[in-house]
């Protein structure tokens, strides 16, 4: 299975490539102004974190917004990856009223495939300046963190998700799960 | 699937004997990555490989001595150039950390770069792994802080730079040690640019040796304590002095004495941590012993800080 990671500048892109890696997929980090046509026939794309701000500064996203709208299979945004995919799409994200660095517990309230075998209640790192303050049209909140609402999210139909925290770091509990999760995503929408 | 150490050090082995046609020299501190990156530079050069270890003066209690029997015991061919004068002298009056580390960088290459011409060296070979890079920064990413082996790089350095193990972290790092047979796979991970970015404020001989002395006494008993089970080793663990006085009262004189604080972080990568939750009797004998017996410290505190929003080190 080819998933790869676009690197959006983020400290722990090459963490998400290694998880992905060690789950066994071919994985590769490519930077976030790779043409759409050199993904083709990928059966996953992660849009890593970033230290772009979203809201400020949304030209250093590249070409995100190409992949949320012609890529064909599952997408995960994860922080500044799950903020640029909200306000692509027609939501919108912002400076958070309550920025979140290092531990936090998450609630999921909406089960969903990508946390699939986890409990509703479980420890994750975040680091983030910016949130999701709205969602777009056709995505379902999953999960939310006491100063957070929109800690996950996905798209009503197609294989769109987003996470505001970071699965891909050791401390995440369960981070190894979600990519899991995740991956199957991407076998069964082969 | 998991990490194949094996597989990797036949790999790299292969990769560095193809990228090093002549001889090179590998910038050696003692910690696991450098020397796990000379044992396989060793085995594919040989003779052809000089490890230079350069003693910054600003190294741990003892650090010299070790590194050097290490490297013995490993038979890999090595050199020792002392250096701390021209360090010093380097950081006088320096307290942005940044500039440190720069300047710190700097002179690691200039060194190496003199000992690579008398050996006849065109490549350096680093043991740089995932974190130095990615937190030095470049392009998008921002810089947390210059890594010594990163930023330190010269555009027009003259050495062709090697790198086996730049996609590895330290858990697999400590892997591929072991599965080469060195001692100091298990080791606490140790800055670069050494003491110097654990004496906040003016890096000064004898600043450096106040925190020499505390780190010492927070690394015996922590490591005393792991091993009468009272707790877990940490990840790293050592003394920052800050460059803060305070007030103190000893044998019924006031005193105005410096501080340390004690940093503890359990992790399995560097890239997250917590912090250790040592027991109170352990903080106790640490505090006791440091205010005791390095002079001119008066008081301890304990950092409770995770990573992030804290790094490990404090500069």
């Amino acid at each position: 299975m080819r998933v790869y990671v676009v690197d959006n500048g983020g400290q722990w892109t090459h963490r998400e490539w290694r998880v992905l890696k060690y789950l066994g997929a071919e994985t590769k980090i490519v930077a976030n102004d790779t043409q759409v046509s050199e993904l083709d026939g990928l059966d996953g794309l992660v849009l890593s974190g970033g230290a772009p701000r979203v809201g400020v500064d949304p030209g250093k996203m590249g070409r995100n917004g190409e992949y949320l709208d012609s890529f064909d299979g599952p997408i995960l945004g994860i922080c500044a990856g799950h903020q640029f995919m909200a306000k692509h799409l027609g939501g919108d994200a912002a400076p958070a009223k309550v920025p979140e660095f290092g531990k936090s517990i998450v609630e999921v309230h909406q089960p969903d495939v990508l946390f699939e075998g986890l409990p509703n209640r479980f420890e994750v790192w975040e680091s983030h300046n910016d949130e999701v303050t709205q969602l777009p049209r056709d995505f379902i909140a999953l999960a939310s963190s006491e100063n957070c609402d929109i800690q996950a999210m996905r798209h009503r139909d197609r294989p769109l998700f987003g996470l505001q925290f970071h699965p891909e770091v050791e401390h995440t509990q369960f981070g190894a799960d979600i990519f899991r999760n995740f991956l199957k995503l991407c076998e069964s929408s082969k | 699937m998991m990490f194949d150490a094996t597989a990797f050090i036949a790999e790299q082995t292969e990769a560095i004997r193809k990228s090093v046609p002549g001889k090179a020299i590998i910038a050696c501190s003692g910690g696991v990555d450098s020397t796990a990156a000379a044992v396989l530079a060793s085995r594919a050069l040989g003779d052809r490989l000089l490890a230079v270890y350069i003693d910054t003066g600003l190294m741990r209690k003892g650090e010299t001595e070790d590194v050097a029997q290490t490297l013995k015991e490993l038979s890999v061919r090595h050199q020792i150039v002392h250096a701390a004068d021209e360090f010093f002298a380097a950081l006088r009056g320096i307290v942005d950390p940044e500039k440190k580390r720069s300047i710190i960088g700097r002179k690691f290459i200039e060194l190496f770069e003199r000992e690579a011409k008398t050996f006849g060296a065109d490549h350096l070979v680093q043991g740089t792994i995932a974190p130095d890079w990615i937190e030095s920064g470049g392009q998008l990413r921002d810089r947390i802080k210059t890594h010594h082996n990163v930023g330190g790089l010269p555009e027009n350095m003259k050495l062709k730079l090697v790198e086996p193990l730049r996609d590895l972290y330290k858990d697999e790092v400590r892997a591929v040690a072991r599965a080469l047979g060195v001692r100091v796979s298990e080791r606490q991970p140790f800055p670069g640019p050494g003491l110097a970015v654990r004496v906040v404020g003016e890096v000064t001989p004898d600043r450096v040796a106040l925190v020499r002395g505390a780190s010492a006494i927070v690394e015996e008993e922590i490591q005393a304590a792991a091993g009468r089970g009272l707790m877990p080793l940490p990840w790293q663990y050592f003394a920052v002095l800050l460059p803060v006085q305070t007030v103190g009262v000893h044998g019924d004189l006031r005193v105005y004495g410096q501080t340390v604080a004690v940093r503890a972080v359990d992790s399995i990568d560097g890239m997250t941590a917590v912090y250790s939750k040592i027991p109170h009797e352990v903080l106790d004998r640490i505090s006791i012993r440091i205010t005791n017996e390095v002079g001119g410290i008066n008081r301890v505190v304990y950092d409770v800080s995770n990573k992030p929003p804290a790094t490990v080190e404090w500069e």
